[in-house]
């Protein structure tokens, strides 16, 4: 690839990167299974896409980093659209794997630690400033935060809008365990990423002595 | 500084001697023997990874007396298997509680009181922003935070299974794990306020 391309590339990653997520947002908003539990599911979205969008000009990931982060929303949105619980894909893996039930939410919540700890380790480093090891490790670390606050918050908001029907409510598909699996799920994700990233480092380490 | 009619290390010293006196009151006998056990495989890790890192840490002592007092706080729990911890029964006789809380406020004093020397670490060693620590601290106290419950399930799970919640500290709450991971970031929180309000327009960091 010469220069000039791969600086094209660069600079249009970003903006055909959002229009097609956008594009793909809207077919999946047209008619959901569920309109309430689709407009829960999509708060996230928005919160993250605000953040992300107010911050801009003050912090830009690498694109590497935004199609990372691209694809879980790609990825959140499939599930709001299904209510998570009907995701066909989850159905294949219920019957190939004999499982009791759809496990789509537990692939997402491998793949927010999985994806998410690129981007995440990014911020670490370049506006939080932590020397390259501990980015890593923060990363991981600041990502089992986030999916702990992530399931206070559903729990929150389940003893609010339906006390009496309790953890049956919400994603937990009747597993008392749920909400320690999911962080599990994410925590594995985030330590596998950081495996890798830690490995690679080390061997260009040894290659530059 | 110098002048202080005792050395710092001896401060320390008679700090952990005073955990250790409670440990050793505590220790003799437990309500439950097995469950007294089983925490204090926490305990001995936590304690063991704090010596073999004291010469290389140097925390501050604010920090050590924090530690201490979380310390303290867990020898007392174990001694009663938190469940019956005298104080705690108390508190739900007279607010009419539906359990006794002590274990949640165990899970609160975690975070205020560990998140201080979470703090000083980070500020030492990552080389993150004075800004960014305030919310790190929080962060590495809600992920231990999070672990903690996970291993709890799994233990649980091992230990008792299909008894579920009930075995283990859920005292019949089901959301129980999120509540106790709740207080313990609330209580890293406070303790974030009151370290920025109280160096506000000092030079400490």
């Amino acid at each position: 690839m010469n220069p000039a391309t791969a600086r094209k590339i660069d600079i249009y990653f970003l903006p055909v990167a959002v229009a097609s997520y956008l594009a793909f947002w809207i077919v999946l908003a047209i008619r959901p299974l569920d309109r309430g539990d689709w407009l829960l599911e999509n708060l996230l979205i928005f919160i993250s896409v605000g953040v992300l969008g107010f911050t801009y000009r003050k912090f830009q990931f690498s694109n590497f980093s935004y199609g990372l982060i691209l694809m879980f929303l790609v990825l959140h949105t499939i599930g709001a659209h299904y209510t998570y619980a009907k995701v066909p894909a989850g159905f294949w893996l219920q019957e190939w794997l004999h499982l009791s039930r759809n496990h789509y939410d537990r692939v997402v919540h491998f793949a927010f630690g999985f994806v998410l700890l690129f981007p995440m380790r990014e911020v670490l480093l370049r506006s939080a400033k932590a020397h390259a090891p501990w980015a890593t490790w923060l990363a991981v670390t600041a990502l089992a935060a986030l999916s702990s606050f992530f399931e206070i918050v559903e729990a929150v908001v389940a003893q609010i809008v339906r006390p009496e029907l309790g953890a049956a409510y919400l994603g937990t598909q009747g597993d008392i365990w749920d909400a320690q699996k999911d962080m599990a799920a994410a925590l594995v994700g985030a330590v596998l990423t950081a495996c890798w990233l830690s490995v690679g480092s080390q061997q260009r380490k040894r290659s530059t002595k | 500084m110098s002048g202080p009619l005792i050395s710092r290390r001896k401060r320390i010293l008679a700090l952990a001697s005073i955990c250790a006196g409670v440990w050793i009151i505590a220790a003799i006998h437990p309500l439950d023997r097995q469950a007294w056990l089983l925490e204090n495989i926490l305990l001995v890790a936590f304690v063991g990874a704090l010596c073999l890192t004291h010469r290389r840490l140097e925390l501050s002592e604010a920090s050590y007396l924090l530690l201490a007092a979380f310390v303290i706080l867990h020898i007392i729990g174990a001694h009663y298997t938190y469940a019956r911890m005298p104080l705690g029964l108390w508190a739900k006789d007279l607010f009419h509680l539906s359990r006794n809380h002590y274990d949640r406020v165990a899970h609160g004093a975690f975070g205020f009181l560990l998140a201080f020397p979470v703090r000083e670490i980070l500020l030492r060693f990552s080389g993150i922003r004075r800004g960014w620590s305030f919310w790190l601290a929080p962060a590495v106290i809600l992920a231990v935070s999070g672990v903690f419950e996970i291993v709890e399930s799994a233990v649980a799970e091992i230990v008792a299974p299909g008894q579920g919640v009930d075995w283990l500290g859920g005292q019949g709450d089901e959301w129980d794990a999120q509540n106790d991971m709740l207080s313990a970031l609330i209580g890293s929180l406070l303790m974030m306020a009151a370290t920025a309000l109280s160096n506000f327009g000092k030079k400490a960091p």
